[in-house]
């Protein structure tokens, strides 16, 4: 199962902040760099990652971080 | 220009948003509802305005920063920024907001050209500054807003400072010429310009607060622009401000539901946004709109980029509102042309000259064409809230004035109604959500990745941010355009530049079309992406 450990590294690259520090909770608001253009990067990042596609406008849905990743778990099955 | 804001000759921005309100008898007035990404609110007075921009100037004396000198703000929506910028102001010094998705280049660009004494940052921001600190010599003080302690002699703790400054300060009786505000915009060649305002700006910003948003002492308004941007500061800090107006600050970003929520239950009266906004607006479920009562919101008005005559008739239907739009430049420093109450709405029109404004619409060689010819246009000189220079750059400042009339770059045409109609720019600048972005220090991004040869950049028509930056790409021969490699092309030019300029298409190309002269032929570029005929393309380099 995708874990908190390996979406880490994704958020470090795609916002140039190697101090994040990943928990379930953490949304936009915390993160400074993540705004609706930035959130793009992200989304074709995970999905370079991943080997997933999201839908458009999944990932707009989800509040926190803990939801994306119970959503990227879904995708691939486990 | 005489006017009721100015007292005893003082046009002191920080001073009339707040001790001069306070004076009026309006200490105890609500000044400011800030409310954070998860809805929680504090609340501001003019008094609290008052002594925490005076404990902030009193900083910047006790660090040796003074009238004249260069501080910026490098931050979030955040409280900060509002008694740092009116602070700063009462001290004369000149203050700069930066975007807080600026990127490493962008920072260096500002910071360096201006000198920068100091600024104003959060913790996990200031790591771009560190990186290009030591190309920074004339930036002699840090201060971190959400750090408890001193972490340098240079680099020091907002609270900490804050805690002990006076709330005590007289600021000095300020001239009209005094330079005021700083905003970096973006041309079609070179490195962004920084404009600068004086304090005599504020007569303007003032006027067209009362003139077109209408606002009244018992308004509460809510512009949603960033401090970044010259509608952030001319609308979202000077103008209501000056006239004594209570604004809500709401610093997440867009969801439809949270701003409804927000003009409904803080009872939002005039509401100052972007088209982009409106337009994401319109993609939403439109029974969303339903669950909300409007009945406090009396205007709302639109700035930015042009306002789409669908998203007024969706205001109309949606909203059973008018969306009023505007029209200025950081360099107009306010609004110039607008559409307002009392005024019939000409759908897709920028609407008519506000008053002490005289626009007109000249040919290339200066003439003043008739109504219904399309030309460049421009704005008698003169204004009070007309930029001042461009920073360091007399030269390209001038280059904007011709016979009397400021040059705004932007083409448009005037109806028999003396209704102006705008038609695009006359230049390579892109229009990104109302963000002008250069396509050249997109180019220059791009060559500093070394899989890349050359690289062209123009403006697309985008439904949604009325313009997308789109990008021709030209790799080396051993290079394979994958997936990745356009991920690592929209990262770069998001953490060096912002996340405003990431090209929203990226476009591979055997070789970008060049002049003899070396110079990229976007126009060709732009044609042949929207399939039309490039026109004269005689000086195209084979």
């Amino acid at each position: 199962m995708t874990n908190l450990n390996e979406l880490e590294p994704i958020f470090r690259k795609v916002f140039d902040d190697d101090s994040i520090l990943l928990q379930r909770e953490t949304s936009s608001d915390d993160i400074e760099e993540w705004d609706s253009l930035t959130h793009m990067n992200l989304v074709v990042a995970l999905e370079l990652s991943f080997k997933i596609k999201f839908a458009l406008g999944e990932l707009q849905k989800l509040r926190n971080v803990g939801e994306m990743l119970d959503l990227i778990n879904r995708k691939l099955g486990k | 220009m005489s006017s009721s804001i100015i007292r005893n000759s003082q046009h002191n921005i920080g001073f009339i948003c707040t001790g001069q309100q306070c004076d009026a008898g309006l200490g105890d007035k609500l000044a400011m509802r800030w409310i954070s990404p998860r809805f929680e609110r504090q609340d501001f007075t003019f008094s609290e305005l008052d002594r925490f921009s005076n404990k902030f100037a009193n900083i910047l004396q006790s660090v040796g920063v003074g009238a004249g000198e260069v501080i910026f703000t490098f931050l979030p929506k955040s409280t900060e920024q509002f008694f740092a910028f009116l602070g700063s102001l009462k001290t004369e010094c000149i203050t700069g907001t930066l975007f807080s998705n600026f990127g490493e280049d962008a920072l260096l660009d500002r910071l360096g050209d201006s000198k920068a004494r100091l600024v104003v940052t959060r913790k996990s921001l200031y790591r771009k500054i560190e990186r290009i600190r030591d190309q920074l010599p004339h930036l002699k003080t840090v201060i971190l807003t959400d750090v408890a302690e001193h972490s340098a002699n240079d680099v020091l703790s907002w609270k900490k400072l804050m805690d002990e400054a006076s709330e005590e300060f007289t600021t000095p009786c300020t001239a009209p010429d005094t330079p005021s505000v700083l905003h970096y915009t973006s041309g079609s060649t070179g490195k962004p310009k920084g404009v600068l305002h004086r304090h005599g700006s504020i007569l303007h910003q003032n006027r067209t607060t009362r003139e077109v948003l209408g606002l009244l002492p018992d308004d509460l308004f809510w512009c949603t622009a960033d401090q970044g941007w010259v509608t952030g500061t001319s609308y979202g800090i000077i103008g209501p401000w000056s006239q004594g107006v209570t604004q809500i600050h709401f610093a997440g970003g867009y969801s439809a539901h949270g701003w409804f929520e927000l003009l409904q239950n803080e009872g939002v009266t005039v509401w100052y946004t972007a088209p982009t906004a409106l337009r994401m607006l319109m993609r939403e479920e439109q029974s969303l709109f339903r669950e909300f009562d409007l009945s406090q919101l009396r205007c709302i008005f639109s700035v930015g980029e042009p306002l789409n005559p669908e998203v007024i008739s969706w205001g109309r239907e949606t909203l059973e509102k008018d969306i009023f739009d505007t029209w200025f430049q950081t360099e107009t420093g306010g609004i110039m042309i607008a559409n307002h109450p009392g005024l019939p709405i000409r759908s897709g029109s920028m609407g008519i000259p506000v008053s002490g404004i005289e626009p007109a619409i000249l040919d290339d060689d200066g003439t003043i064409l008739a109504d219904d010819m399309h030309g460049n246009l421009c704005i008698r000189e003169g204004w009070d809230s007309m930029y001042i220079t461009y920073l360091n750059n007399d030269t390209a400042y001038s280059s904007k004035f011709n016979k009397g009339w400021y040059h705004t770059g932007d083409m448009a045409w005037r109806d028999k109604d003396g209704y102006y109609w705008f038609l695009g720019r006359s230049d390579d600048v892109i229009n990104t959500s109302g963000h002008l972005v250069s396509p050249f220090e997109v180019e220059s991004a791009l060559l500093e990745l070394p899989e890349i040869v050359e690289s062209g950049v123009i403006g697309a028509p985008d439904e949604l941010l009325f313009e997308k930056v789109v990008a021709f790409v030209n790799f080396h021969p051993d290079v394979e355009f994958t997936p990745e490699m356009e991920l690592n092309i929209r990262l770069h030019i998001a953490n060096r530049l912002s996340s405003v300029a990431i090209p929203q298409e990226v476009i591979q190309v055997e070789s970008v079309p060049k002049n003899k002269s070396g110079k990229i032929m976007r126009r060709v570029l732009k044609a042949r992406y929207l399939g039309l005929d490039a026109g004269d393309i005689s000086t195209l380099e084979e």
